[in-house]
């Protein structure tokens, strides 16, 4: 008996629609966005302790508020760093835990 | 720092913590002065006031409705043009000729009002970044 190989089913048309075109996606990996926010982290501690430094100078610009927000705002670039950092170590050793 | 959506939250919050800082000052200002019968150009002390306008929030750029986020600037302190209240005192060195003392034209009660208003504003707008810190805090947390 002579089997002939199935031929792949073809949906009417499917070939007629033009590959979508992905737009060129920035090389973002997760060691370039820790970088990225670790550095922004860093940017807002310095702006935190500028503000903390005019602030103690008696610059009558700078508010306890300004200084208190700059801090809080480093506060949170830093943590969101950290978390990055965390998952980018999370998903490493998840890789590294592969069994082949 | 456009990625960190919070932080527009937190800027729009201080620009109005600076304005209410500005009407505390203001209102401090007056009710020093309530009594001065001598200011600079002549004539008592005038009542200041603080005329606030919205302007684009500091740091909304790039975020959604970037145009929609407004902050809060003092534009100007206006002088209020009421005239000073006359008081007959010819006992005092400022008095005119017909005795009467030109004291500024202040109601302490309306400052009072003024002062409860601003740090009740400040609270509003402290309350108002402690949440946006909060958010920032729970997106943090996520898959945590």
């Amino acid at each position: 008996m002579n089997n002939s190989p199935i031929s792949p089913i073809t949906p009417p048309g499917f070939a007629s629609i033009a590959p979508v075109e992905q737009p060129a996606r920035d090389k973002l990996d997760l060691a370039g966005s820790f970088r990225h926010a670790l550095e922004e982290a860093h940017a807002a501690e310095n702006t935190s302790t500028h503000a903390a430094e005019q602030f103690a100078k008696g610059d009558p610009g700078m508010g306890i508020h300004e200084v208190m927000i700059a801090s809080e705002k480093a506060n949170i670039s830093l943590r969101y760093a950290t978390t990055l950092k965390n998952k980018a170590l999370e998903a490493y050793r998840e890789l590294m835990n592969t069994q082949v | 720092m456009s990625s960190m959506d919070f932080f527009t939250a937190m800027e729009v919050s201080a620009s109005g913590l600076s304005a209410e800082r500005t009407r505390m000052n203001i209102a401090a200002s007056n009710l020093a002065n309530a009594q001065t019968t001598q200011a600079a150009g002549g004539g008592p002390y005038k009542r200041r006031d603080v005329i606030l306008s919205a302007v684009d929030a500091p740091g909304a750029q790039g975020t959604p409705f970037a145009q929609q986020v407004k902050g809060v600037v003092v534009s100007q302190i206006a002088q209020d043009a009421a005239p000073p209240r006359l008081e007959y005192d010819p006992g005092h060195p400022q008095a005119n000729a017909q005795g009467y003392v030109a004291y500024p034209n202040i109601n302490p009660v309306e400052e009072m009002v003024d002062m409860i208003t601003a740090s009740r504003a400040y609270e509003a707008g402290i309350t108002t970044m402690t949440t946006a810190v909060n958010m920032a805090e729970r997106a943090l947390g996520i898959g945590r």
